[in-house]
């Protein structure tokens, strides 16, 4: 038996999901899958206004249509190019889906975003605030982190550079926010990349804080 | 040359850079480390494949210089130079690679990133790509 309570919630306009945590369980998958579903394949995730914290909603039935046209499946992490691609397309595609990884994390304030982007005897050079920094990635995880998400967070992908087994992408990073970063924070960052076993991982990250 | 920068301040830093790196390229030529060491920070790191192998490292790229030896026709060219404030990066195409370890009339293409530091600019990073031309030796 349907009760009247029933057909009035279902006829009324759908309320908006108000966390990480509700999209993921109206999606029925994790928070991270969410993130990432929103970074690479555009699941319409809103943010509010004025929120220092990563404030955001969707709504059901937008959420509905982007599952419906969604032909991949959930676990297919990125657009695969055509096979007739250029080379240099099919390496760049594959050196910008990796530096997605570290933009996840940036934004989400979550090294383990991140770590697969990186090699793990991946360095870190630069200043911030006076101090240098040189060595472990792990330097870069540990900041991370205690910075919290950046949800305002604008990459630039100012120039990406490919020879054979290297590669150089220059990342103008705008907006930053966070504990550590403060607020509207601009870095200037510099990786180097190394294909190993047919996999483009982050080898160093050079950076640059530009100070407001 | 990345922007932001006016025409005097990047030719003086450009030639810090490049007076940085002529250290490196002296001591390839030459087969000795001790000319090289200077140009890099000491946290510097250094990573990428040699003779098929991934290494690592500045300790192997010293080692690696010295047991070399000399390969006196290297031909280097700095195919580019961009500088943002305090960091930098140089590609280098150096041809004629020669030696023990090397080869002969091997290829290889360097991306340097530098860190301008209290002691001038210091290579801290080397990746590099060997051409196929390694596979004759």
């Amino acid at each position: 038996m349907v009760s009247g309570s029933h057909t009035v919630a279902r006829n009324r306009p759908q309320r908006p999901l108000e966390s990480w945590k509700q999209i993921a369980a109206y999606l029925d998958c994790s928070e991270r899958t969410v993130r990432r579903w929103e970074a690479r394949e555009g699941l319409p995730i809103h943010r509010r206004e004025h929120h220092k914290q990563d404030k955001v909603f969707a709504y059901p039935h937008e959420l509905d249509s982007w599952r419906r046209g969604r032909t991949r499946t959930p676990s297919t992490p990125a657009p695969t190019p055509e096979p007739q691609i250029h080379g240099y397309l099919l390496e760049h595609a594959a050196i910008t889906a990796t530096m997605h990884y570290y933009i996840e994390g940036a934004r989400a304030g979550d090294s383990s975003l991140m770590r697969p982007a990186f090699h793990p005897a991946a360095t870190i050079s630069g200043y911030c605030q006076g101090i240098e920094y040189i060595g472990s990635i792990q330097l870069v995880f540990d900041w991370i982190d205690g910075n919290g998400s950046a949800p305002d967070l604008k990459p630039r992908f100012a120039r990406i550079e490919i020879i054979e087994s290297i590669a150089l992408v220059h990342l103008e990073v705008h907006g930053w926010s966070g504990r550590n970063a403060g607020a509207n924070a601009h870095y200037s960052d510099v990786f180097t990349l190394l294909k190993i076993d047919g996999e483009w991982k982050i080898t160093h990250k050079l950076f640059h804080s530009h100070v407001s | 040359m990345f922007a932001g920068m006016n025409a005097a301040s990047y030719s003086n830093e450009y030639d810090s850079i490049v007076a940085a790196m002529q250290g490196y390229i002296e001591g390839s030529r030459q087969g000795r480390s001790e000319l090289m060491r200077s140009a890099f920070h000491p946290g510097a790191s250094f990573i990428g494949y040699a003779g098929g192998e991934l290494r690592q490292g500045t300790q192997f790229l010293f080692d690696w210089i010295d047991g070399n030896g000399p390969a006196p026709d290297i031909r280097p060219r700095f195919t580019s130079v961009d500088i943002l404030d305090t960091i930098a990066v140089v590609r280098l195409e150096v041809e004629g690679w020669s030696g023990k370890l090397a080869g002969s009339g091997v290829r290889m293409s360097d991306l340097f990133t530098l860190l301008k530091t209290e002691n001038g600019w210091k290579i801290v990073q080397k990746a590099f790509h060997w051409h196929a031309a390694i596979e004759r030796e």
